[in-house]
């Protein structure tokens, strides 16, 4: 009985043809017969075979890493003279062909590790540096529109409102206190306001007219008299497009105006008309004159006139009159850019917005003044009788 | 590649690896290198996974031409994409288990690289086991039978090596550790299937 190695042993001789023809021919013919025999050979066969298929598959492995490592080392190698032939290339190339030398290709460890992460990522950079650049840029924009849409076309326009200097009017008070520690001290004088405007009388019974832009803000007003008589007063209506404001005076010592010398002009005047304004650009009522120079304001705004007349902050509300007497506008602001000049709200507007009031019914009916008594007087007269109806307007807030 | 060295057809290439010509295969494996490395590297490997993938790809290729059995129906260049592309995809899966994202887009080219990995992976599985089976048969079976089917060492190189008094002697003993191997082998193979 021959053991499992010693068929092997007889396998090994067959495949490799160290058998004798006559053995050989035995084998083959008891191969065929003994399907055990057969099953034995083929496992041999498989077992042989797997291993010199594992051996070579070693040695291939083998080969492919030298071949790698012999890449890998030319490439270092290649790298190290390519610089330095391509310094001393320098020179040729400039003359030759012009162009740029080529920077040597030394790469540190940390550099190609970013080189890679470049590489790998972007398409990602570049998406998120543009999401960025889109971002900033819109938010400046919106930015910027919503400043424009906050203060629309004021570009070159300036309110007339006097920005009381607060702190020096602080000091003077505090002064006058001081020196008036035993004196009888009037209690209100403390506190000058932030802002200060003209105002003028709309009705013998109270109302007075300014613009809309020095009770903008407010909350309380002070309505001042040229002999300090002081009134507190309430903003009745407001016409923001046209810079109006109506005050109504809410105190219990106001006794009206009396008659207003004074009349409303519902029409609209002429270029070249002589107009005057009375205002409080400063602690006394101011007198100036010009002529009306346009029909329209600022920026062709058909509810404005434009006007030669130097006004100053403060002038903000007072009445425009015309040589006859009568009120023809409120003075609102002026152009920074251009010589002398002002705007001031067309008085048709003002009656448009007291008609329509009236005729809303909110609380009594306005009476406006309709007779002028100031027609063919000379002006300081027309002045002296006017004095009385304007008023410092003054503005807490 | 280098200049002076000569280039080949993809039909030389083949006939130059049947005749184990390893400078062919030298000059196969640089040429198309820097594809397989890009395309690992565009989608999120590394140079040595890229190595990695690339020698394994060869490796298919290579063992596919000795045999006899391989049916190019395309270029070399192709059909080496294919494979390394497929293995590098399966890499990947492995790697996240999230399997998605990742860059597969591309036409299926009827390259055969398919039906041949599959048969790859088998034979990998075989001569895995037979790593498995030679690390466990012990000394001197293995020394010996490594010398003998691995290095390509002769008997008699063998029976001085291992202090065997003649060559006979070293025959005996291969056979019986062939037997060892045998058993080892074919059982793990078997519990595997």
């Amino acid at each position: 009985m021959k053991t499992e190695a010693d068929y092997y042993a007889l396998f090994d001789a067959y495949r490799s043809g160290g058998l004798a023809e006559e053995e050989r021919a035995t084998l083959e013919h008891r191969l065929a017969a003994d399907p055990e025999l057969a099953r034995r050979l083929q496992e041999f066969e498989e077992l042989t075979g797997t291993l010199t298929a594992y051996g070579r598959r070693l040695a291939l492995r083998r080969k492919l890493h030298a071949i790698h490592a012999d890449m890998d080392a030319e490439r270092a190698v290649r790298l190290t003279p390519l610089a330095k032939a391509a310094e001393e290339d320098e020179r040729h190339e400039q003359f030759a062909t012009g162009r740029a030398p080529r920077p040597a290709l030394r790469i540190s460890r940390t550099e190609e590790k970013l080189r890679q992460f470049w590489h790998g990522h972007r398409a990602t950079m570049m998406v998120a540096a543009s999401v960025a650049v889109l971002a900033v840029f819109t938010t400046l924009l919106g930015m910027e529109m919503y400043r424009a849409s906050q203060k629309p076309s004021l570009y070159g326009y300036t309110v007339l409102r006097r920005e009381v200097e607060r702190i020096k009017r602080n000091q003077r008070s505090m002064n006058r206190t001081l020196n008036q520690i035993d004196a009888t001290a009037t209690p209100e004088k403390v506190n000058p306001g932030k802002f200060s405007g003209t105002g003028f009388a709309l009705t013998a019974d109270g109302y007075l007219v300014t613009s809309y832009h020095v009770i903008q803000g407010a909350d309380s007003l002070l309505i001042e008299s040229r002999e300090r008589q002081r009134y507190r007063a309430e903003p009745v209506f407001t016409d923001v497009a046209h810079d109006l404001a109506i005050l109504q005076i809410k105190d219990k010592n106001f006794k009206g105006f009396g008659r207003l010398p004074y009349s409303f002009k519902r029409g609209q005047s002429d270029l070249g008309e002589r107009v005057y304004t009375l205002g409080y650009p400063r602690e006394d009522l101011v007198f100036n004159d010009g002529s009306l120079s346009a029909r329209s304001g600022f920026e062709g705004d058909t509810g404005f006139y434009q006007i030669s007349i130097p006004v100053n902050p403060g002038n903000s509300g007072g009445p425009l009159l015309d040589d006859r007497g009568n009120l023809i506008g409120i003075i609102s602001g002026r152009q920074m850019d251009v010589q002398s000049a002002a705007f001031a709200t067309k008085s048709s507007y003002l009656m448009r917005l007291v008609d329509s009031l009236g005729t809303a019914g909110a609380g009594k009916p306005y009476n406006m003044p309709r007779t002028n008594q100031l027609t063919g007087t000379s002006r300081p007269q027309q002045i002296r009788k006017l004095q009385d109806y304007v008023f410092v307007v003054k503005v807490y807030e | 590649m280098g200049k002076g060295q000569p280039s080949y057809t993809d039909e030389e290439f083949v006939a130059a690896i049947r005749r184990d010509d390893d400078r062919a295969l030298a000059q196969l494996y640089r040429l198309h290198f820097p594809m397989i490395s890009h395309y690992v590297l565009q989608n999120s490997g590394t140079e040595d996974e890229a190595k990695d993938v690339y020698q394994e790809g060869v490796m298919v290729f290579y063992e596919k031409v000795r045999d006899g059995s391989l049916e190019l129906s395309c270029q070399i260049k192709t059909y080496l994409y294919a494979v390394c592309r497929r293995l590098w995809l399966k890499r990947l899966t492995d790697k996240t288990r999230f399997g998605g994202r990742l860059d597969d887009h591309e036409p299926y080219l009827e390259t055969g690289a398919e039906a041949d990995l599959e048969e790859a992976e088998e034979r990998d599985r075989r001569l895995g086991t037979m790593a498995q089976a030679l690390d466990r048969i012990g000394e001197p079976c293995r020394s010996l039978l490594e010398g003998f089917y691995l290095l390509d060492k002769s008997m008699q190189q063998l029976t001085a090596e291992f202090g065997y008094t003649n060559a006979d002697n070293a025959k005996n003993q291969k056979y019986k550790c062939l037997v060892r191997l045998k058993k080892l082998f074919f059982n793990q193979y078997q519990e595997q299937i």
